[in-house]
């Protein structure tokens, strides 16, 4: 359908100035008729006007022809119609003779030619911008082809965060219209924390050259037209002309891609690592259920036991084995515990140096994720300058995420629902995080307590989760504990060694 | 004991299984265990007396399918269900389908001993049911509203905290009206207020 456009060779071949055009042009044929039959049209009227007119307006009359016939045909028609011109002077000349007009024909002849030169030009000229005009027309219904086609939602933006194209697929992502979005602020398509700071984004890396997603991709939060939150991964391009710069974003929806793609497959077992903590409350019943088994047998080897020795002549023979049943089925209950244990902290050591910054910004996608950003202002204050800790990403990303649900959770009749999020620097370097939330707060009778495994004071919660955060972060040798928001509400805190980089 | 009168137990885990066997043949009862439902009723022809004491929760047939599938054969011999932590609400349904009682793991050997013992009796007995019911509800009918609210609660399978979240009290208070339920209806267990229960509205 869409051919690509001819290479651009031809372009330039036509584009070369003062090129001496000696090849004649298509359309010649038209246009030596045309300017032919426009001096001959000339030389009609000037034969029935009185011969008193005098010779300049001879010539005038005969310019017409030659500048259509340049324009129109190029050099050869101009050269032609001069030549014409010349001959009707001439023709012409018997009825006004002398020098004048042996004169003024030469000036129309060397007239005639350079202005047969300059339309040959203007007529290249209007050739060249029309072949432009072609060219571009075909690159940008090809170009629009591509991305009509692209799966990938494609948003390009100015240096002011307004937008210039908004392609299909992100018409389709986004449920807007291309119309709707074209002059908008891109900012309309991201949830709360990111709608306000957007133009800032783009402002501080005018500002500073600083790259944080452009050339790198991140996991991202999208916002569709009805509010609705979908996770996503952003890559962004820039592109700059003359002075204008402009930002090409691809959106790929993690949502959808979730059983084809391999970053989306590595992506979603870091998901059901970060959901363990929801699986806790199902692990929590199924484990209890497994202890109950060996106490149950402990307990009834035991009462058996009690019973034969409460008889008159005990055999202790007969005792023997329960009760060495009993002991194995301790061991057994001990067994379980220590999976739990190993289930909390994943065992193998995954700790690198990681970007604090990135590792919130992705705890709160997730967390995000079927959250109304209407429900919610999210802040977030980044205070840790040095933003490399040393931690098991995928474990902080688990407390963080739980702090985030908790707060959501604990705001949700709130009349002002806030979540902060700052990092700070900690007295002995290390990176402090608090989440803070508007909620109604924790008394400090509870607060002693909430670390405690079985601890809860929702409905349905297991109390699981916080004594989890605890253990991940003593497991990387920090500190969690809380504290209240100034104006209401609470912040949990947590510090983690702060990372050296890698080549140091 | 009578020595026609057999403990079947039914449990997928060995060692339920062996201890229980053990302690029940150290009181003096006879004893058979199958590993699953279907164990049971392949290898017994329809068996007159005797107890069953099973699991809820087994692969295959569950203790309430069991249950089910011998009333469905006219089998009303006293079935005694075994649960894990968070089965409540499956054990009153167990309940309300005629089991004569639940036991939640880990048990003490004298609750399951007394339950056989009084269910034994309570079949000798006859017309006991009747009475019972006559009395379950004189019982009820002295409650309070919030105390049978709470009733409600706990014969809909609900743990403390969540009849709590629902009435809008804490459950340090559902607590309290939950052991002035159990003083006037005069039950010891939960189970026993649950069967108590479906035995005054049958």
């Amino acid at each position: 359908m869409n051919a690509l456009p001819e290479p651009s060779a031809p372009l330039a071949h036509r584009l070369s100035p003062w090129r001496i055009p000696w090849a004649i042009e298509a359309n010649a044929p038209a246009a030596f008729a045309v300017s032919i039959a426009a001096a001959v049209a000339a030389f009609v009227v000037l034969s029935v006007l009185p011969p008193a007119i005098g010779t300049s307006v001879t010539f005038l009359l005969l310019v017409p022809s030659v500048l259509v016939g340049a324009a129109l045909g190029g050099l050869w028609p101009g050269l032609v119609a001069t030549a014409f011109g010349v001959i009707a002077s001439i023709a012409l000349g018997s009825r006004a003779p002398g020098i004048g007009g042996i004169v003024e024909t030469g000036l129309f002849a060397a007239l005639g030619v350079g202005i047969a030169l300059v339309g040959d030009r203007l007529f290249r000229t209007d050739a060249t911008a029309r072949a432009f005009n072609e060219t571009i027309l075909q690159r940008e219904a090809h170009l629009q082809s591509i991305l009509d086609t692209v799966p990938d939602a494609m948003v390009v933006i100015d240096a002011k965060g307004i937008v210039q194209s908004f392609s299909a697929a992100a018409s389709r992502l986004f449920r807007r219209a291309p119309a709707d979005m074209i002059g908008r602020n891109v900012s309309c398509l991201m949830p709360a924390p990111y709608r306000d700071a957007h133009d800032g984004y783009i402002e501080r890396y005018l500002k500073t050259g600083e790259k944080r997603v452009i050339g790198q991709g991140r996991i991202a939060v999208g916002e569709r037209a009805d509010g609705s939150t979908f996770p996503m991964e952003l890559s962004v391009g820039e592109v700059r002309v003359h002075h204008s710069h402009y930002f090409t974003g691809f959106v790929r929806d993690l949502t959808e891609r979730q059983a084809t793609h391999a970053r989306l497959q590595e992506l979603q077992s870091e998901l059901v690592h970060t959901s363990r903590i929801t699986a806790m409350g199902e692990l929590a019943s199924a484990l209890a259920h497994e202890l109950n088994q060996p106490l149950s047998a402990i307990t009834n080897y035991l009462r058996g036991a009690e019973r034969l020795l409460e008889g008159p002549e005990p055999d202790v023979e007969r005792l023997r084995d329960p009760v060495s049943k009993a002991a194995a089925q301790a061991l057994r209950a001990g067994d379980v515990i220590r999976r739990l244990r190993d289930f909390v902290a994943t065992g193998e050591n995954e700790r690198h140096v990681e970007s604090l910054s990135k590792v919130i910004e992705e705890s709160l996608a997730l967390a995000l994720v079927g959250v109304k950003s209407s429900d919610v202002r999210v802040q977030k204050e980044r205070g840790y300058a040095a933003d490399l800790v040393f931690a098991d990403k995928v474990q902080i990303q688990q407390v963080l995420l739980n702090l985030i649900r908790n707060a959501f959770e604990a705001m949700a009749g709130a009349p002002r629902r806030e979540l902060t999020i700052s990092t700070h620097t900690g007295d002995n370097g290390e990176a402090l995080v608090r989440v803070a939330d508007t909620g109604p707060g924790i008394g400090p009778a509870l607060a002693e307590r909430l670390f405690e495994p079985f601890m809860t004071t929702k409905r349905t919660g297991m109390g699981v989760g916080l004594s989890i955060c605890r253990t991940i972060i003593d497991a990387h040798g920090g500190r969690i504990w809380i504290e209240d928001t100034p104006g209401g509400g609470a912040t949990f805190a947590f510090t983690i060694p702060a990372g050296v980089s890698d080549e140091s | 004991m009578s020595p026609d009168w057999i403990v079947h137990i039914v449990d997928d885990d060995d060692a339920i299984r062996d201890s229980l066997a053990f302690m029940l043949e150290s009181s003096g009862h006879r004893v058979r265990a199958y590993p699953s439902a279907d164990h049971f009723l392949e290898q017994t022809d329809a068996p007159e007396h005797g107890w069953i004491v099973t699991d809820v929760r087994m692969p295959g047939k569950s203790g309430l399918d069991l249950l089910r599938t011998l009333r469905a054969r006219g089998l009303t011999l006293p079935v005694i269900l075994m649960t894990g932590h968070g089965d409540v609400p499956l054990a009153v349904e167990a309940m309300k389908a005629g089991a004569i009682d639940f036991l939640e793991k880990p048990f003490d050997a004298g609750r399951l001993l007394a339950a056989l013992k009084t269910s034994r009796e309570s079949l000798t007995l006859g017309d006991e049911r009747a009475a019972e019911k006559v009395e379950t509800a004189r019982r009820i009918a002295t409650l309070s509203g919030r105390e049978m609210d709470v009733l409600e609660g706990l014969f809909a399978g609900h743990a403390n905290k969540a009849i709590a979240f629902d009435l809008g009290i804490s459950a340090r208070t559902v607590e309290i009206y939950r052991a002035n339920v159990m003083t006037k209806m005069k039950a010891s267990s939960l189970s026993e207020l649950v069967r108590m229960v479906v035995v005054s509205r049958t």
